[in-house]
C-alpha cells in the first residue's frame, strides 16, 4: 500500500529501503566516511505541496542510520542540504530529470561542500533511486 | 538553379557546388549530431578564391563557414544556408626552409592533411613538434581549435609551433600575421575557432627527428600511482611522447539508478616513448628510474614515422567495425592536477564500457607553461591532466546517453576544468563566458574588429548582439553555471 509522503512512516520506510538496496550499499560505501554524510532534503513549497517539508537522512558507509522529517530548513546534524521546489523533486523522483543535472545546472541548491557531493555522484543517484522506488502517495496524486 | 551560383562560380577558380551536387556528408561532421544544409559548397583553388568568396558573401548577405576534415562535433565545419568553404582543396605543401631561425619551417596551405605533411618531411628527418592522434585532419582545422597530442606536455599546442599565418578576415582582407606582426590576429586565429578569419597558409615550426622510437608499455592498476608517475615522466624531458588511457575491464552488470548496466574495473596503461638513433639505443634502466608501474608489459621499437601513425590502424578498425558513423559526443577537458583524481574517480565507476566500443578514455599529462596560446583555455597551474571520454554511440541510444555526457562536461567545468572545443559543445553564452573567463571580452573584441558583420562560422559561439551590454552577469563564487 502506498505510504503518504511527509509522514514518519514514510521516513522509516525510506531508511529501510536504503538499507535493503545493494546498489546503495556499493555506491555509497565511501559516503559519510570521515565526514558528516547526513543529508537534509528540503522540499520547498510549490505545486501541490502547500508547506515546505524537510527530511533528514542519516547516511554513513553505504547504510542509513535513520530518516525523519524535521521542523526547520536547517538541522545541526545535517552535513549537506539539497534544496529544490517540490515540482522539481517530483521530476527527479519520477526520473524525468537527473538529480546530478539539477545540481550541476544550479536548479537544485546545495548547502555544504558541492565538490564532495559531486565526487560521490553514484551514491546520490542510488539514494535518489531508493526514494523514488518507495510506493508513495505524493501531494497532488 | 540557384540565381547566385553562376555569379559565384565566375568569381573563383575553384569549384562551387549546390545542394543537388554536393555529398550529403558535407551536411554534418564527425559528431553526427547536427545537420545543416549549406547553400553552396566552395572548394577554393587558392587564397584568392577565399578572399573572393568572402567578398561575395558580404555582397549577398551570406555567411561563410570553414571545413577541413570536419573532425569537430558541434555546430562547426557545417553551414546553415550559407557558403561552406571546403578547405581540403587547398592542400599544397609549399616550401621547406631548413635554414629558418630559430629552426626549420615549412609553409603549407590550410587544407594539408597532417599525415601527408609528415610523409613529405620524413625523408628529411623533420616533423612538426606536436601531432594529433588522428593524422587525417587538416592543418587549418587543428590550428583553429588548438591541436594537442602526445608531445604537448613538451611543446604545447600545434598553435604554439606556428611562425606565421595568412588569414582572410571577415571583412575580406588577406592579412599576414605572426608573433611580431598583426599579433592579435595571429593569436586570435590560433585556437580562435575561425571567428576572426580563415587561415589559408601556415608557416609551421619543424624539429629534427631521430629514426627510431622505443615505447615502454607500463600498466598501473590504480589512479594514484599512475598520476605520480605521469608527473615524474614529464619532468626533465627524458621522454619525447607520453600517452595514457583509462582502460576498462568489464565486470558484468550492476544497477545504476535501478537499471542494470555494464560496469568495469579500470586500469591505467601508459606508453612512454623516446626517439633514438640506432647507433645509440636508449638506456632503459636510466629512463625508467623512479617509476613504479604495477607491470612493465612490453617494449616496442618502431621507425619514428610508424610511431607517428600508430593510431591509424586503430581508426581503421573502428571504421571497419561500423562505429565511425556513430554519434561522437566527445567530452575532452583539461583538468587541474589537484582535482583530476576526484573527477576521474567520480566518473569512471558509472561509465558503461559499452559506449567505448569504437572509442576510448584518454588521459594526457600536460604542463601549463608549455603553451602560450591566448584562446586555448586551460586551468592555472604547472601540471594539468587532459581527460577525454571519447564514446561512439549508436544513434538510437544518443538521447539515453546524452544527460550522462552533458553532466560529465558540466562536472569537469564546475571542478575547474576547461573543455577542449573540438568535442561536443552546446553552450549558452554564459557558459562560453565561463569558459573564456578574462579572455571572453578580448575574444569578442577580436570578433568585432575582424568580423564585424559576423559572417564567419556562425552558430557555434553565441557572441553578444551588437550594442548589447558587455558586462558579465554576476555569479556567486563556486555556484554552478546556469544552462
Amino acid at each position: 500500500m502506498a505510504l503518504e509522503f511527509g509522514t514518519p512512516e514514510w521516513a522509516r520506510a525510506l531508511a529501510g529501503a536504503i538499507n535493503a538496496s545493494s546498489e546503495y550499499r556499493n555506491a555509497g560505501a565511501k559516503w559519510g566516511v570521515g565526514f558528516n554524510g547526513n543529508i537534509l532534503f528540503a522540499f520547498d513549497a510549490g505545486g501541490p505541496l502547500d508547506r515546505s517539508l524537510y527530511l533528514l537522512v542519516r547516511l554513513e558507509g553505504g547504510r542509513s542510520a535513520g530518516a525523519e522529517f524535521v521542523p526547520g530548513p536547517s538541522h545541526p546534524d545535517a552535513g549537506f542540504t539539497l534544496r529544490a521546489p517540490f515540482p522539481l523533486w517530483r521530476e527527479i523522483l519520477t526520473g524525468k530529470t537527473l538529480a546530478a543535472t539539477a545540481i550541476l545546472t544550479g536548479k537544485m541548491r546545495v548547502e555544504g561542500n558541492t565538490i564532495a557531493l559531486l565526487k560521490h555522484a553514484g551514491a546520490h543517484r542510488s539514494l535518489i533511486h531508493s526514494v523514488s522506488s518507495l510506493d508513495t502517495r505524493f501531494p497532488g496524486d | 538553379m540557384d540565381r547566385l551560383y553562376q555569379i559565384l562560380q565566375n568569381r573563383i577558380e575553384g569549384a562551387v557546388a549546390t545542394p543537388d551536387e554536393f555529398h550529403p556528408a558535407l551536411m554534418t561532421n564527425f559528431g553526427n549530431l547536427f545537420q545543416w544544409a549549406p547553400r553552396f559548397v566552395v572548394s577554393p583553388a587558392s587564397a584568392r578564391d577565399v578572399t573572393a568568396t568572402v567578398a561575395f558573401a558580404r555582397e549577398h548577405n551570406l555567411t561563410v563557414s570553414t571545413r577541413g576534415a570536419a573532425h569537430s562535433q558541434s555546430r562547426i565545419a557545417i553551414s546553415d544556408g550559407g557558403i561552406l568553404l571546403s578547405m581540403s582543396s587547398m592542400s599544397r605543401i609549399l616550401a621547406t626552409d631548413r635554414s629558418g631561425q630559430p629552426g626549420p619551417t615549412v609553409d603549407v596551405e590550410a587544407g594539408v592533411i597532417w599525415r601527408d605533411l609528415l610523409r613529405h618531411l620524413a625523408p628529411e628527418g623533420l616533423a612538426p613538434p606536436v601531432l594529433t592522434n588522428n593524422l587525417s585532419v587538416t592543418v587549418g582545422g587543428t590550428l583553429a581549435i588548438a591541436g594537442i597530442g602526445v608531445a604537448s606536455f613538451k611543446y604545447g599546442t600545434q598553435g604554439d609551433n606556428v611562425r606565421e599565418l595568412d588569414v582572410v578576415t571577415g571583412t575580406g582582407e588577406m592579412v599576414t600575421c605572426g608573433r611580431k606582426k598583426n599579433v592579435d590576429l595571429f593569436w586570435g586565429s590560433l585556437a580562435g575557432l575561425g571567428q576572426a578569419g580563415i587561415i589559408t597558409r601556415a608557416r609551421l615550426d619543424l624539429r629534427p627527428t631521430k629514426p627510431m622510437t622505443r615505447t615502454y608499455y607500463l600498466l598501473y592498476h590504480d589512479l594514484a600511482p599512475f598520476l605520480e608517475d605521469a608527473k615524474l615522466a614529464m619532468v626533465g624531458g627524458r621522454f619525447d611522447h607520453i600517452e595514457s588511457w583509462a582502460s576498462p575491464c568489464p565486470q558484468g552488470l550492476k544497477p545504476v539508478g535501478g537499471r542494470r548496466q555494464p560496469f568495469a574495473r579500470w586500469f591505467f596503461p601508459v606508453h612512454l616513448t623516446v626517439e633514438f638513433d640506432p647507433a645509440h639505443p636508449p638506456d632503459d634502466a636510466k629512463l625508467l628510474r623512479g617509476l613504479s608501474p604495477t607491470e612493465r608489459l612490453y617494449t616496442d621499437d618502431v621507425p619514428t614515422l610508424e610511431f607517428f601513425e600508430r593510431m591509424t590502424p586503430v581508426f581503421d578498425l573502428w571504421k571497419r567495425g561500423g562505429t565511425w558513423g556513430h554519434v561522437h559526443a566527445w567530452i575532452e577537458s583539461v583538468l587541474p592536477w589537484e582535482r583530476a583524481a576526484d573527477i576521474i574517480e567520480s566518473v569512471l565507476p558509472d561509465l558503461p564500457p559499452s559506449i567505448l566500443v569504437g572509442g576510448h578514455v584518454l588521459l594526457w599529462p600536460a604542463q601549463g607553461r608549455a603553451s602560450q596560446s591566448r584562446f586555448f583555455m586551460r586551468p592555472p597551474g604547472e601540471n594539468l591532466l587532459g581527460f577525454g571520454v571519447l564514446p561512439a554511440i549508436p544513434p538510437r541510444y544518443w538521447e539515453q546517453a546524452r544527460p550522462m555526457l552533458e553532466n560529465l562536461g558540466r562536472l569537469t567545468e564546475l571542478m575547474g576544468g576547461k573543455r577542449y572545443l573540438s568535442g561536443y559543445i552546446d553552450w549558452t553564452e554564459e557558459r562560453w563566458r565561463e569558459h573564456f573567463g578574462e579572455q571572453w571580452e578580448p575574444f569578442c573584441a577580436l570578433k568585432r574588429t575582424y568580423d564585424p558583420d559576423s559572417i564567419l562560422n556562425p552558430g557555434f559561439v553565441p557572441f553578444p548582439a551588437k550594442g548589447a551590454s558587455r558586462k558579465p552577469k554576476a555569479r556567486a563564487a563556486g555556484a554552478p553555471a546556469a544552462d
